[in-house]
């Protein structure tokens, strides 16, 4: 690297003016994320999660097995980590089969899909989802 | 009037130059963090105070640097100024961040704020300190003056010269190319992509790798760029230097993943096809410092 001695300094000239537009723009993108990042603070502040799991789409049966695809969401509150998913499914007062996977991270409004794969026809009995567990980070 | 105008352009052509020459700097400090999980993680769940101290602290960090060199041609230590260049380093590397995070399907329109907000200030940190050190990394022709240096005049035929004008180029690519690509091709992170990026945005992948390719060896004027314009050999210009490098970059991306075993030959050519491209970016960006280096 060329490093400038004091004799060599060249002067800035004034801010031109595509230098002005440049920098209201930059000044204009970083004010909207500072904005933003105290808007979200103020909306999250101290507001246990709310989640929720539920059943989306079709159940897809393939080779056998059967796709249970569902939602889950943190409607409100704050970020929650490991959020731990229960699927469980009754037929005839009997628990045939559970499944469980878990998310990483949900923050506030986020929502995740996946889905369980069951050998038992779900609709041949009851399904139920629940949240069995979180973390806070 | 028209002399006016004329300086008027030039201005606006200088500050564009400037600005790709901030963001060149950022890419090439910045993506190995843009690949990497653990930051996204964090961005995700991160509370809002720690993104704005984060803010707070790279905009203090970048202050010092541009009180020393920062990205622009016109040096200048003078407070004030360095405090607007540190402004817009942020915003360089804001942008440029959302960008590629958009383009590797890390945030999207479902994107939830407070987490979108997260990954963008997490990962824009090291590519904004990119930015302001954007004139250390492959110098500048601030003092090294707009000649290029002189080519070896050995007495050798010319089809020697262009011979080994273009194995420097080759050899170039392949080293920044590796040296960068091998802090990402052993890591999860690529078949983590992978499995979100497909079809059409693999395409935007590589358009947006040959633009930032182009931008960083033909666009930012770090130094030894006229010397690039000029050089010899089977990449003479510069559309065809950014297509053949990006293909050398490309070569070097599938010979690291098959080496650290992220691709079998069993593996089905769609996974080849995604994995190679989605390294391809960080590698092409190596591949381009690296044929300034040479």
């Amino acid at each position: 690297m060329t490093k400038d001695s004091p004799d060599q300094k060249v002067e800035r000239p004034p801010r031109s003016s595509a230098e002005w537009v440049s920098f209201i723009l930059a000044s204009l993108i970083c004010a909207t994320i500072a904005g933003l990042v105290v808007y979200s603070w103020i909306i999250e502040r101290d507001r246990p999660p709310i989640l929720k799991v539920e059943a989306v789409g079709n159940v897809r049966a393939e080779n056998g097995q059967f796709y249970i695809p569902f939602e889950v969401t943190n409607v409100e509150g704050q970020t929650v980590e490991s959020v731990q998913v229960i699927a469980e499914l009754e037929i005839g007062n009997e628990i045939k089969e559970t499944g469980d996977l878990e998310i990483d991270f949900l923050t506030q409004g986020e929502k995740e899909e996946g889905a369980f794969v069951f050998k038992h026809n779900p609709r041949d009995g009851k399904l139920r989802f629940r949240i069995a567990s979180y973390r806070l980070p | 009037m028209a002399a006016n105008r004329l300086k008027n352009l030039s201005a606006w052509r200088d500050e564009l130059d400037d600005l790709i020459r901030g963001a060149s700097g950022g890419f090439l400090f910045g993506i190995p963090l843009l690949y990497t999980m653990e930051v996204w993680w964090i961005g995700s769940s991160v509370q809002p105070p720690r993104i704005l101290m984060a803010m707070l602290l790279t905009f203090a960090i970048i202050f010092l640097l541009n009180r020393t060199e920062g990205f622009r041609k016109v040096s200048d230590t003078n407070a004030l100024n360095a405090a607007m260049d540190s402004i817009e380093a942020i915003a360089i590397g804001i942008t440029c961040t959302g960008l590629i995070l958009f383009l590797l399907r890390e945030i999207d329109g479902r994107t939830p704020l407070a987490e979108m907000l997260g990954k963008l200030v997490y990962e824009s940190i090291p590519f904004a300190l990119g930015v302001a050190l954007a004139n250390q990394f492959l110098g500048d022709d601030r003092q090294s003056g707009r000649q290029p240096k002189k080519q070896n005049h050995h007495h050798r035929s010319s089809n020697s010269k262009q011979f080994n004008a273009t194995l420097a180029d080759i050899g170039g690519t392949l080293i920044g190319a590796t040296v960068i690509g091998f802090n990402i091709a052993p890591t999860d992170e690529v078949s983590m992509l992978a499995t979100a990026v497909s079809g059409p945005w693999l395409l935007a992948v590589m358009i947006v790798s040959l633009i930032i390719s182009y931008a960083i060896v033909f666009q930012a004027e770090f130094s030894n760029q006229d010397k690039r314009e000029q050089q010899q050999g089977i990449f003479q210009r510069p559309l065809s230097e950014t297509f053949a490098s990006y293909i050398i970059s490309l070569l070097a991306a599938a010979m690291m993943l098959l080496l650290f075993d992220r691709l079998s030959w069993s593996d089905p050519w769609q996974q080849w096809l995604s994995y190679i491209i989605l390294l391809g970016l960080p590698a092409t960006i190596g591949g381009a410092a690296g044929r300034l280096a040479v």
